[in-house]
């Protein structure tokens, strides 16, 4: 269990983080997501102590980190794939790391089949692969065996396999009761791998509720009709709380009515349809909507294929 | 707008994992800061060099000494044990100057590598992981500076014993003064760790070192020609303190070893203060 009370970072004049208040449950992978910027990695380093914080206070599994007996056995932590000397071998970091908890190196061997790195174990890390120094990194954090978990963007880099095993290994660790912490970029991902969501945007929590509630909150289900008389169905559908937009040729996408509703008028109207699909919205969509004023750096933008909206 | 479906989740409370097993410990730590220390090839080329540079430096020493003997008809008048100490240590201060290196690398290279983070979340209240780190180079630099000047003073025997010049290596006038010397250099060590830690950088950290090494009893000594009375600070100089530890001249060697315990104090004790203060 983590829980930030007003946590609260500046550096300078900057406020990376601005009086947050969450609780992270065990029992469950709880997806921190948020723009570049947003206070994601400076809230995960002053859970784990590397910053402290400039107001407030965080607590992992009820003590401050510092004052654990086993820091390594209350929490693992992935921050970014370089926090590994890169002269020394995977082998000799992990042994070096599990020293200072008298982990026996048993416990190293373990984790280094269990991220697949026995072909590499024993080579320098300034060597290895993006994806294979993410494995590291995991193999680290899993090394106390801890009851928490803290990763930062762990399938950046990895292949679509490993991608799929941090996927299992997340949602197994959080069923064994422990508590996960995980950021990422890729919504796809965190929609199949998160139970709880956390949204931070310029420092601040903008959301904090399940999966399902925040897609529900924050985008609207949808409906796609393929005919070739978009036109004629458009005007039949206009009313106040409809919106149709056109998105190809013959393609509507129609929110504020259900697919019954859509299909029982054109049928009234005469009007063929090829298509009727309920689309319903995605947690990219409910994110893209949540911080679409919260992007701290924002790509200049490009241009949009703009449906005609009526 | 995807097609895929949230599959909902049991979300009840489930009863939590609670963590077991050895904790951290002093011991643990020391055992770490060695494998850290020894997983290094950088390591072995420091300490190699500066056993090769001890006894390399001994052996030409010695010979250059022998040839004087010959023209000079014997060493007569000379100490004995002194001119071995000499020969012994000659090398050493190339070895000084490694040592400083390879103390500000084993702190520095952990920052400029992202290692410090790993140390700090396995050691976040950070002052045990610096004190382990201390012990170890401490400990590892005094056993290996010990072989290097015991080595020399080995290999100098047959060529100086050449010209019957001898020695005890376990007299008073032999063994104290390596032992000094050993002392020293891994003291040296210590002092360049606490350098490390407060510049956090490999090139900032070695200039630093060498600088109070090689460069601040030069400077202070020219500035003595200008003003008198700096001429009174230069015993007080890191290297020089550490010379007279070993042959005093212008203090007792408990003085200059109070004075050498100063700098590395105040070095380490920055750097913990530091360490413990700023974000990592």
């Amino acid at each position: 269990m983590i829980q930030a009370q007003s946590l609260t970072k500046h550096y300078g004049s900057k406020t990376a983080v601005d009086a947050v208040d969450f609780t992270v449950q065990p029992g469950k992978v709880t997806g921190f997501l948020g723009p570049n910027g947003a206070g994601k990695s400076t809230t995960m380093r002053m859970i784990v102590g590397l910053d402290r914080p400039s107001a407030g206070s965080v607590r992992v599994n009820g003590k401050p980190y510092h004052e654990h007996k086993a820091p390594l056995r209350e929490v693992g932590v992935l921050l970014d794939a370089k926090a590994v000397h890169t002269g020394r071998s995977a082998y000799n970091h992990l042994r070096a790391m599990a020293a200072t908890h008298s982990i026996p190196t048993s416990r190293v061997h373990e984790v280094i089949n269990l991220t697949g790195l026995e072909s590499v174990a024993r080579k320098r890390v300034g060597g290895f692969s993006l994806g294979m120094g993410q494995r590291l990194g995991i193999a680290a954090a899993l090394l106390g065996d801890p009851a928490t978990l803290i990763l930062d963007e762990p399938v950046n880099g990895l292949d679509p396999e490993g991608v799929q095993w941090v996927r299992k290994l997340t949602r197994q660790l959080a069923a064994e009761g422990r508590t996960v912490l995980l950021s990422s970029h890729l919504m796809s991902e965190m929609a199949l791998t998160a139970d709880h969501i956390i949204v931070l945007g310029r420092g601040r929590v903008i959301a904090d509720a399940s999966v399902a509630d925040i897609i529900a909150s924050a985008a609207q289900n949808t409906v796609r009709v393929r005919t070739p008389h978009t036109a004629a169905l458009a005007s039949l559908l206009a009313q106040a709380d409809v919106t149709i937009t056109n998105l190809e040729q013959d393609v509507l996408e129609i929110s504020g009515l259900t697919v019954n509703e859509i299909g029982d008028r054109a049928a009234a109207a005469q009007i063929s349809l090829h298509e009727l699909t309920a689309v319903s919205a995605s947690l990219e969509d409910a994110y893209m909507k949540l911080t679409q004023n919260e992007v701290e750096y924002r790509t200049g933008d490009t241009h949009t294929e703009a449906g005609v909206a009526r | 707008m995807s097609t895929q479906t949230h599959q909902t989740q049991p979300a009840t409370a489930r009863a939590s994992f609670v963590p077991t097993g050895s904790g951290l410990s002093f011991t643990g730590l020391l055992h770490s800061e060695s494998i850290k220390l020894w997983s290094l090839r950088s390591t072995y080329w420091t300490f190699s060099l500066v056993v090769v540079a001890s006894l390399g430096i001994a052996v030409l020493m010695a010979f250059a000494m022998s040839s004087g003997f010959d023209s000079a008809g014997g060493a007569m008048g000379i100490d004995h044990a002194q001119l071995y100490v000499m020969v012994a240590t000659s090398g050493l201060s190339l070895g000084q100057l490694i040592v400083a290196v390879l103390g500000v690398l084993s702190i520095s290279g952990e920052y400029s590598s992202g290692m410090i983070k790993s140390t700090l979340t396995a050691v976040p209240n950070r002052l045990p992981a610096l004190w382990a780190k201390v012990c170890v180079l401490f400990g590892f630099t005094f056993v290996v500076g010990l072989f290097s000047v015991v080595g020399a003073f080995l290999v100098a025997t047959p060529i100086l014993g050449a010209n019957d010049v001898t020695a005890n290596l376990f007299g008073d006038g032999v063994i104290l003064p390596l032992l000094g010397n050993a002392l020293f250099l891994a003291l040296i060590a210590v002092f360049a760790i606490g350098i490390g830690t407060i510049v956090r950088s490999s090139a900032g950290g070695i200039a630093t070192v060498l600088g109070i090494i090689l460069l601040l009893p030069t400077v202070v000594a020219l500035f003595s020609l200008l003003v008198e009375w700096v001429a009174d600070i230069v015993p007080f100089m890191f290297t020089v303190a550490g010379s007279e530890m070993i042959t005093p001249n212008t203090m007792e060697s408990w003085q200059a070893f109070l004075v050498v315990l100063v700098w590395v104090v105040v070095s380490l004790g920055t750097a913990a203060l530091l360490l413990k203060r700023r974000d990592a």
